[in-house]
């Protein structure tokens, strides 16, 4: 299970498990993002670099226009893949 | 135990559900099933997307002895594809340098303790290691 949910204007929420099949679910709502935006990892379990690859396409064209995204309430376990992967530097995490 | 799955992503789901069945018969702690998990998937992923026109399922198998965890993946009638050959991806780069892609593997790299590779009657595969603390 995978949810992708627009909360507000800037903020979005994860659950569940984010894996290679969920890419084009979690696309549309992060194409949709247009400004500065937090994504709120407290419900998410799992991620892989196919997740990672949508989080690092959105915070690529966002930052053209001087926007970012900034991740909250990661996981042990999903923080060190974020180490792991050098996402540490690229994204702003709480 | 080994299994073979659909050359499919929707396969993901069946092949995290044998994950599980596996780390509870052997009492695999959550961590441990978490790194499974993404390098399976990793791996798994690119036999799909890399081999496309090939109908053959495609073979994980998952052994604990003593202290290290041991997992085959195993590819039928296709080309070699030396995992351990892989370029490095730069971690340092900065956002405008970043590639997006090729972050699969160098995780799988990250991630376990060893990676080899053998190639045989076209049959491709891939054997990890990752030792388990006591």
């Amino acid at each position: 299970m995978f949810e992708a949910e627009l909360k507000g204007n800037n903020e979005i929420m994860l659950t569940g498990r984010f894996d290679a099949s969920q890419v084009e679910k979690a696309k549309m709502v992060f194409d949709a993002v247009a400004n500065s935006c937090e994504v709120d990892f407290t419900d998410l379990e799992y991620i892989s670099s196919a997740g990672l690859s949508v989080l690092l396409v959105t915070q690529k064209r966002l930052s053209k226009s001087g926007n970012s995204l900034k991740l909250t309430n990661m996981n042990k376990h999903i923080r060190d893949v974020f180490r792991y992967a050098g996402f540490d530097t690229v994204f702003e995490i709480a | 135990m080994g299994k073979k799955f659909k050359r499919d992503l929707s396969s993901l789901g069946d092949i995290f559900e044998f994950i599980d069945e596996f780390s509870v018969k052997t009492g695999l702690d959550e961590s441990v099933v978490f790194t499974m998990n993404l390098v399976v998937e990793e791996l798994f992923t690119n036999m799909v997307k890399y081999t496309s026109g090939n109908t053959n399922k495609i073979l994980l198998e998952l052994k604990k002895e003593e202290n290290n965890l041991i997992i085959h993946l195993t590819d039928f009638d296709v080309d070699p594809f030396d995992i351990t050959e892989t370029a490095e991806v730069d971690t340092k780069q900065s956002l405008e340098e970043r590639r997006v892609g090729g972050l699969g593997i160098h995780l799988v790299k990250e991630m376990m303790d060893k990676i080899e590779y053998e190639y045989k009657d076209r049959q491709s595969k891939i054997i990890l290691i990752k030792h388990l603390e006591n």
